[in-house]
């Protein structure tokens, strides 16, 4: 046995053990280095210079170094964006550059029971800030572009009725009138031509939405959509709305938090409980209640809201039955009535439309206006198909079918056709037939707001 | 001259009363001390006092079975770890991997370390195997040995198959949905089979609690039992197959046949040579120092290997598993994607014949192949047969493997990795 050997043994112990020993090292730095601790550093230092008296500047010194996250087992997340953004919920940091500013609006979603990412995506989870902010292979949900933030609403609210998410607003406005709904399906209505959008908000980005409203086949090789004329703000809000739309729905606590108690809101259940058997507005309704046109002038506002709760309780001794609504929806229902003064809301009350103005709604519910073009003035393209590589118009449909024909038409659709030139692909667009969909009532509607689409003069046979 | 101060050091604390009580011997001065330091300890006694010069030569074993070992080792306590945090729950084992990443002091570390020490155990288990295939280690004595071992390898595809499916994310959901539909090709049986190891139709709840418990214990605790065995007959066939061996070892005669009307010295009772004969005392060395800090040296190089590859490159992880999102083409681990691309030819005689095949001979082999030919010598030119037949089939599985992973773009068709598109902005 050499000694040589052995001394041979120990400078490889020694090389190796040092390479060991400072991988271990190495690796215990990399875990160790967060980038989140130099933030919350950052937010220590700036409340120790804040701080006004001694006490103040003892408390900044023992803010601990450590990850914070709000917990929401209902959402099924788990938030720590607070980690770095220490200061949401504290006003006096208000216009701080990121990550220390403040956050407004906590009082209706105040942040331990909603959290960050359910409204601003992102990865809740993730502690560094490419991570968290989500734009990073493999993971789905990178944060929402501020502008479109008010989608979020969406995901809960009913979007005409929340006064704080005006662009959301604007953006059903423009689906429903742009006619998507006669190719895709939202919430089970629309039709079949397209895909259903219901999660389509969940998948797609901001950008590629708007690439595929101005030019559907860039994105989605092969589509037969027509390109959309948008300005530019539609554009942006009808992005918007669609980005709302995620398919997910709200558990337990915040499903009964959803409904907010708007004018919009009063209006459905004014319409769906049947009020107007025992009311009238405009003259028009039932008259074993008094006429409620100008309730809100004669009425305080809480009066009306205790009123729905027990009318027996403000009038004792009234026939009107106690409807058990609650709070939120006495709350709507009020809020209805204070607007009923304003003539533009009672008019749109269905009870006080004729059937030509009704007919107009299924018009634009169904998304007839997608393909036959708003006030069916026609203009939308279908390439190679015969009649001009247009949809057809619906202007002089009364000229061509009788009632009943029409009724049939919308009903069966007309699946294949007439191609111009029988060697380039088939138009794209047909008709779908809407039977099963469309409810009896409202393809008579229908049927009479075409054929009043008719120009006033203009003679059958000329 | 002084010996060195850990030396010192150390001596001083095996002389005191607790290191008497610890130790049986002490760092050993002389030979006898050095045969005792290695049958007087539990953890040494499994190896011989002394070993042959032979067996301690790098070039001839690499120490192969040495690192695949090592890697189990740092595979069960690394796993040890992860278990700690670890759900086996379709909703919860995603999230537990992020918080692995995010908020676990050295999680992500202990991840990587396991992935990656799982991909070099599959490695390294079949470059033991080859080793001792091309210096003919398998023939007699060690014929038995050799079929543990090929249990050891298709054990160790089983460890790492099943813990592909537990970080439940995208890879993992599509890796094993395929993997386990490559078994259901086996006629009659294979639809059973699927459904045995899933516990349903498709990949869920029941096939993560089943891969779960194979992962962590059924398999593990199998594994370790058979490892222990393993180097059982190792010794009791000899230690390292080398090229003077006697040609056969020592067997009992049969004492019936023995006339009774004497009394025999145990010599009298054996037939053959041992395992001695043919070894001359100057081949040898002790263990003590030669193999045991040979093998210390190999385990800190292992080590070193497995923490570099865990410090600079994270295990991956893609997004929550989603049965309605395959990705195209959905691809097996690597291991398998030969197989899978045998599968593409004909199910049946790829999935099935060719595999069953092949385990099969490997089963075979030192049954098959008897003569006592070139052991303990790379390459021998008297087994040049065998030898081929064996690498046209390895360089076989090597090619369908490669192809499968870098030459097979969507719907399973050609596509050369230079020529492959960039990822798409947008996935979906």
């Amino acid at each position: 046995m050499a000694e040589g050997s052995l001394r041979h043994f120990y400078g490889w112990f020694t090389v190796l053990g040092l390479l060991v020993g400072g991988l271990v090292v190495l690796g215990y730095y990399k875990d160790e280095y967060r980038e989140w601790k130099d933030y919350q550093k950052k937010f220590i230092h700036e409340e120790m210079h804040r701080a006004a008296t001694p006490q103040q500047l003892a408390t900044a010194k023992r803010i601990p170094v450590e990850v914070r996250q709000i917990l929401l087992p209902d959402l099924n997340r788990v938030d720590r964006c607070t980690t770095c953004h220490l200061a949401v919920e504290d006003p006096s940091y208000g216009g701080y550059p990121q990550p220390l500013a403040y956050h407004p609006l906590n009082e209706q979603h105040p942040p331990e029971k909603f959290g960050c990412t359910v409204c601003h995506r992102g990865q809740g989870r993730a502690t560094t800030v490419a991570d968290a902010h989500g734009n990073v292979p493999h993971w789905d949900e990178p944060m929402l572009p501020l502008q479109y933030i008010q989608a979020s609403c969406g995901k809960c609210h009913q979007a005409a009725d929340n006064p704080a998410a005006p662009e959301l607003a604007r953006g059903e406005q423009v689906f429903e009138e742009s006619g998507c709904r006669g190719c895709h399906k939202l919430g089970g209505t629309g039709g079949i031509l397209g895909p259903e959008l219901d999660k389509v908000g969940a998948h797609r980005s901001a950008d590629w939405l708007k690439k595929h409203f101005l030019k559907p086949a860039a994105v989605s090789p092969g589509s037969g959509m027509p390109p959309q004329k948008l300005s530019e703000a539609n554009l942006e809000a009808i992005t918007l709305f669609m980005l709302s739309q995620t398919g997910e729905t709200a558990p337990g606590y915040y499903a009964s938090m959803k409904v907010i108690p708007s004018a919009a809101e009063g209006q459905r259940l004014f319409t769906q409980k049947g009020c107007i058997g025992c009311h009238s507005v405009g003259g028009k309704g039932g008259d074993i209640g008094p006429a409620l046109d100008d309730v809100g002038l004669r009425r305080a506002p809480e009066w009306i809201v205790r009123h729905f709760r027990d009318p027996q309780v403000v009038s004792p001794g009234t026939v009107m039955p106690q409807f058990g609504f609650t709070e939120t929806e006495a709350r709507a229902l009020t809020d209805f009535l204070l607007h009923l003064r304003d003539q533009k809301v009672a008019l749109s009350l269905p009870s006080f439309m004729d059937q030509v103005e009704r007919g107009h709604d299924v018009y634009r519910k169904y998304g007839c206006a997608g393909c036959h073009g708003q006030d069916g003035k026609g203009g939308v393209p279908n390439p190679n198909a015969k009649t001009a590589q247009l949809v057809p118009d619906l202007i002089h449909v009364a000229d061509g079918y009788t009632k009943d024909e029409l009724k049939a038409r919308i009903l069966k659709g007309q699946h294949e056709i007439n191609a111009l030139d029988p060697k380039r692909p088939p138009p794209p667009l047909y008709m779908p037939g809407w039977g099963g969909t469309i409810k009896d009532a409202e393809v008579n509607d229908l049927v009479a707001y075409l054929i009043s689409l008719k120009p006033k003069g203009e003679d059958a046979g000329f | 001259m002084s010996a060195p101060l850990p030396k010192r050091l150390w001596q001083k604390f095996e002389r005191s009363r607790v290191g008497r009580s610890i130790f049986r011997v002490g760092l050993p001065e002389s030979n006898l001390e050095r045969s005792q330091a290695m049958v007087s300890s539990f953890l040494l006694h499994m190896q011989p006092a002394k070993v042959n010069r032979h067996s301690l030569r790098a070039s001839y074993s690499f120490g192969l079975g040495l690192i695949s070992l090592y890697l189990f080792l740092i595979l069960v306590g690394t796993g040890v770890l992860l278990m700690f945090y670890y759900v086996p729950s379709t909703e919860r084992a995603y999230d537990t991997m992020k918080d692995l990443e995010f908020v676990v002091s050295a999680g992500l570390l202990m991840r990587n370390m396991h992935r990656w020490a799982a991909h070099l155990m599959v490695l390294f288990v079949l470059l033991h195997l080859c080793r001792v295939f091309y210096t003919g280690a398998y023939k007699r004595p060690r014929e038995f040995n050799w079929v543990l071992g090929v249990g050891l390898f298709l054990l160790t595809l089983a460890l790492s198959f099943t813990g592909y499916l537990l970080p439940w994310d995208q890879l993992a959901f599509w890796a094993i949905t395929v993997g386990t539909s490559i078994a259901s090709y086996a006629p009659y049986i294979g639809p059973k089979l699927r459904y045995l190891m899933l516990g349903g139709n498709v990949v869920g709840q029941e096939a993560l609690i089943r891969f779960y418990a194979l992962h962590v214990f059924v398999l593990p605790a199998v594994a370790g039992l058979m490892v222990a065995i393993h180097l059982w007959r190792v010794r009791k066939d000899g230690g390292l197959s080398h090229p003077n061996e006697p040609g056969d070892v020592v067997e009992q005669v049969d004492l019936g046949q023995l006339p009774t009307n004497k009394t025999y010295g145990l010599m009298e009772l054996a037939r053959g040579t041992t395992l001695q004969v043919g070894q001359n005392p100057d081949d040898e060395v002790f263990s003590w120092p030669h193999l045991v800090f040979r093998e210390l040296l190999l385990f800190l190089i292992v080590m070193a290997v497995v923490l570099f590859l865990a410090i600079f490159w994270n295990a991956p992880l893609e997004e929550f598993a989603n049965p309605i999102h395959p990705p195209n083409p959905a691809k097996a681990p690597w291991y398998f994607l030969g197989l899978q691309e045998l599968v593409s030819y004909s199910a049946f005689w790829g999935g099935v014949v060719v595999p069953g095949l092949l385990v099969t001979a490997l089963l075979l082999l030192p049954y098959i192949d008897r003569k006592r030919q070139g052991v303990g010598r790379w390459f021998a030119r008297e087994r040049r047969v065998a030898i081929t037949i064996f690498t046209v089939c390895l360089l076989a599985a090597i090619a369908f493997t490669v192809i499968g992973t870098y030459f097979r773009g969507p719907n399973w068709g050609w596509q050369e990795p230079w020529k492959r598109p960039p990822p798409a902005a947008e996935g979906h």
